[in-house]
This record gives structure tokens, C-alpha cells and sequence, in this order.
């Protein structure tokens, strides 16, 4: 300690970021030490949301824990369900019809856009803009209403059911109308973002991933497609057989390469979507095949299932000794290792630089404490 | 590297299920495996309540082969770390502990994570009844 000014002592102090700051988008809460301005060290405390969404799983039957799955994330509750109705379906050996798979990939992207959508207007608002979040909120609304819509829900949509989905597509003139005007929005954003100089200060070269320590720390997703590492699981993924589709590999590494890389995910999402409007047209609608949702019983079993959820790799695994309700569920989500990354990634940073860095790694806190 | 190759080099191992079950040593076969056989990403550790003891499944997955790789151990109250092989580790064992009470020999970030400082008992142990002191519905808060 030495003798600062005014005869204050110069030493650290304790910052408490969160659990209800604005930019935490949920309630994280960081534990900052700063010298100044400079971190010196970061730790999460996490658990404010925790809803024991495992413990839940081992005392309900699958048909009743369906609806708790969309919950998980509740911007992206479409990849959740189709984890969830997958692993049963896997295990069942139940066939989805062609017509559903390609709902199924139609409703997953449109959320995938969703997601990302709030994400571009939350991010650009922790950096202080705040036009850009009614913009992206506006075309998100859309989406949004799309969903209301088809499933009577704008969130959390229970939509996807043990052996395809709740009622066939409808109101596709909506689709037609998100992909007709969402590119040249998406290029609106990139106009008023993507090269502003006060953006650029704020994200360029801040918050670098480098990719031995993206792996270390098990990130997926985005975060690690900007990093430069060509992860997806969408390549080897059923569902997305016979779609055109390349991943979005970024070299960038900091802040800056996970906007873009979110930006140019939006064209591919919206390019899958067009393939599967039009897979969707050369099928007709099918008499259901549903199996009895009441009395499912997984065989004895362990039942493993990934899928490439908007904020990383999102997975499932259930173990089963043959009841109707599973002996042991787990879920793996994004978010909860890209938090963990922050321990790392802010050492040393500014703390107004903390904010940009932590809301590029798209945290979402009820995908963390389950 | 397939499952049945890497259990041939790796003696007192057996697969069952699609998993690579070692008894001991496991900290030093999950170094040797990311080495060799560039595994660089450990997607998550599972904890299970069999009853007696605790089955850990290790998901390791490899970028540049583009495989996975389950490695599943058998442990009753204690556990060799693997934070220093993966960082991601440190957020895992941290799960585990809180929620089935497995101690990671060198592990020292171990605290309650989900559940509040002090919480009676970790949830997600079959043995466990819900019964904590601070919960509203607990009998000796009504007496």
C-alpha cells in the first residue's frame, strides 16, 4: 500500500457487477477486483435462476417435462425441445416424416434468427447504443409473431412433440415476408454498425479468444467459429441432410469477429430457411402418427444427443433403467462455459471494456443455472 | 482413434455402453488421450447417483478428427482433478461437487454453486430428501 492523495491509501477495490445490471441480460452476478479501472481478477456467482431443471426431470414423466424443456433458454426454448424430443424419439425408434423434419429445421432457424436478433440490439445497447435494439427488436417482432401465431406462444413455444410437431406449418406468407425484407435490414444494421469508428474502438482487438483457449475452456458455438475454429454441428446433423449450408468461420478472434460472425450467421440461417420453405412445398401435409404421449417408457439405457443451439453446443443425456421417468437427465449448454471464460477473458481489461467483452459471448443466465 | 483401439492400448480398461471404464489412474489417461490423440475439448463430465458410487463420464471430442470419446469412472466421495488438463473442467467438477458432493483432489475453487453457502446436502443424490432447514415447508420452521 503506499500514500495516494489526500492521504488515501492506493489498494484495490471490490466491485459487484450484477446480479441485476442491465448488461448481464438475466442475473449474473461478477465479482470484479479493479485497480482503477484495470481488473485484476473476475469471479461469477451464479444460481440466482436455478430452477433444478435435472432434479425436475427424475420426478416427471417425459410428457410431463416436455413444456419445462423450453425453458432452459427461453430465447432458443426450439433447440431444447427438439434435444428433448429427439433423445425419446432416438430411443423409440420413432421416424419423423420428411414434412417434419423440414418444420422442425424451419422453426429452429427462425429461432436461431430470433435469438440473434436480440442479441445484435442488447450488445449494441451495452456499448451504448441504443437505436440499433429498437431496430433489431423491430424485425424480431416479426419473427415473433410469426411464432404467436403457429404454436399461442411467443417464447416458449412447447411446439415440437415426440414424433414431429404439435400442428402442420401455417401462415408461410409470414415467412415469405421475414426472408423478403430481413436481408436488406440485415444490411441496414451492417451499415450503421459493422464500420462505425466508435463501434470498431469498442470491440476491435478487445476480448481476444485465441483458439488453444477457446478448446481449453470448451467453448462451441459462435465464440469459437469467430476464433477461427470450424466447429458446427448442423454439418453432421439428421435434421439438416440435403441442406446447402456452410459454416461461418471467422479468423478474427475478438469482439468485432463475434458481431460478424453473428451477422453473416443471420444470412445462413435465412438461406437454410428458404430450402426448407421449399422442401416444405414439394410435401403434403401427412395424417399424425403420434405415439401416445401418456406411459412413454425409455428402455434401459443411456441416451446421448447434441445439437447447435444459438449460443454453442447444447446436449443431453439421459439415463434410463426403464420407468417413465428418466433415472438421470443432464443438459450441457453454451452459456454455462462461456461464463466460466470470463474468469480469463477480462483479466486485465478495462472495465468498460469488461461489458463489450462479456456481451459478445452471448450469456444467457437461465441456460446457465438450469 | 477408435474406441476399441485406444481400450487395446489402455490396459485395465473395458467398454461397456459406448464408454471406456478405467478404474484408476485417470488423470494421467485423460492427459496421455488429449496428447496423443488430440483430444483438445472436453465437452462436459456427467455426474451420476448409482447408489454406492458416483459414475463420472468424461466427453472428450477431438476438432481436427472430429470424433467423441466417452470416459467413464467410478468414484465414491473423492476424485482426481482434471482442471489442470482442461480449464473447462474447473466449471464441471465445480457442478459436480455441488450437486453430488465429490470432492476433486486439487481442486481448490470447489464452493456451492447453484445452492446457497452452507445448504444441507447436495440435490441431485438419490439419497437426498429436500429436507434443508431453510425451506419454508421444513417442519422444525413450523414447530
Amino acid at each position: 500500500m503506499t500514500q495516494g492523495w489526500l492521504g488515501m491509501t492506493k489498494t484495490t477495490l471490490k466491485l459487484n457487477l450484477g446480479p441485476q445490471h442491465p448488461s448481464t441480460h438475466g442475473v449474473l452476478r461478477l465479482i470484479l477486483e479493479l485497480e482503477g479501472e484495470k481488473i485484476l481478477s473476475c469471479e461469477p456467482d451464479i444460481g440466482y435462476l436455478h430452477r433444478g431443471m435435472e432434479k425436475m426431470a427424475e420426478k416427471l414423466s417425459y410428457i410431463q417435462y416436455l413444456p419445462v424443456v423450453d425453458r432452459i433458454d427461453y430465447l432458443a426454448g426450439c433447440f431444447y425441445s427438439e434435444l428433448f424430443c429427439r433423445t425419446i424419439e432416438n430411443a423409440l425408434n420413432i421416424e419423423l416424416s420428411e414434412r417434419d423434419k423440414n418444420i422442425r429445421v424451419l422453426l429452429l432457424e427462425l429461432n436461431r434468427i430470433s435469438s440473434h436478433l436480440l442479441w445484435i440490439g442488447a450488445f449494441l445497447m451495452d456499448l451504448g447504443a441504443v437505436s440499433p435494439f429498437f431496430y433489431s427488436m423491430r424485425e424480431r417482432e416479426m419473427v415473433l409473431r410469426f411464432f404467436e401465431k403457429l404454436t399461442g406462444q411467443r417464447m416458449m413455444y412447447n411446439y415440437f412433440v415426440f414424433g414431429g410437431v404439435r400442428n402442420d406449418i401455417g401462415y408461410i406468407d409470414d415467412i415469405k415476408e421475414i426472408i423478403k425484407i430481413l436481408p436488406n435490414k440485415i444490411k441496414d444494421y451492417e451499415r450503421i454498425i459493422t464500420d462505425n469508428p466508435i463501434f470498431l474502438a469498442r470491440t476491435k482487438n478487445k476480448g481476444i479468444l485465441e483458439k488453444s483457449v477457446a478448446a481449453n475452456y470448451s467453448i462451441t458455438g459462435v465464440n469459437l467459429r469467430a476464433s477461427g475454429i470450424s466447429y458446427d454441428l448442423r454439418q453432421n446433423d439428421y435434421l439438416y441432410k440435403g441442406y446447402e449450408f456452410n459454416p461461418v468461420v471467422l479468423q478474427g478472434k475478438d469482439a468485432w469477429a463475434r458481431y460478424k460472425a453473428r451477422i453473416l450467421e443471420l444470412k445462413e440461417s435465412l438461406n437454410l430457411i428458404r430450402q426448407a420453405l421449399d422442401k416444405i412445398s414439394k410435401t403434403k401435409t401427412q395424417a399424425k402418427t403420434f405415439i401416445s404421449p401418456l406411459g412413454i417408457k425409455l428402455p434401459e439405457g443411456e441416451y446421448y444427443n447434441e445439437i447447435e443451439a444459438p449460443r454453442g453446443l447444447a446436449s443431453i443425456y439421459i439415463k434410463s433403467l426403464g420407468d417413465n421417468v428418466p433415472y438421470r437427465l443432464k443438459w450441457r449448454t453454451g452459456s454455462y462455459y462461456s461464463v466460466n471464460l470470463l474468469k480469463k477473458l477480462l483479466l486485465g481489461e478495462f472495465l468498460n471494456d469488461a461489458i463489450a467483452i462479456a456481451g459478445s459471448l452471448d450469456i444467457i443466465l437461465p441456460e446457465v443455472d438450469k | 482413434m477408435n474406441i476399441s483401439e485406444l481400450q487395446n492400448v489402455l490396459k485395465e480398461s473395458k467398454i461397456e455402453n459406448d464408454k471406456l471404464i478405467i478404474s484408476k489412474n485417470l488423470h494421467d489417461t485423460i492427459l496421455s488421450i488429449k496428447d496423443n490423440y488430440n483430444f483438445d475439448i472436453l465437452k462436459s463430465i456427467t455426474g451420476i447417483d448409482c447408489g454406492n458410487n458416483i459414475e463420472l463420464i468424461y466427453h472428450l471430442y477431438s476438432v481436427p478428427n472430429q470424433e467423441d470419446l466417452l470416459i467413464s469412472t467410478y468414484v465414491t466421495d473423492s476424485a482426481e482433478t482434471v482442471s489442470d488438463i482442461f480449464e473447462s473442467a474447473k466449471a464441471d467438477e465445480n457442478e459436480i461437487y455441488d450437486m453430488f458432493g465429490v470432492q476433486f483432489d486439487g481442486n481448490a475453487d470447489l464452493k456451492r454453486l447453484y445452492m446457497p453457502e452452507g445448504w444441507n446436502g447436495h440435490p441431485l443424490r438419490k439419497d437426498y430428501t429436500g429436507n434443508d432447514t431453510r425451506l419454508a415447508w421444513n417442519d422444525e420452521n413450523n414447530a
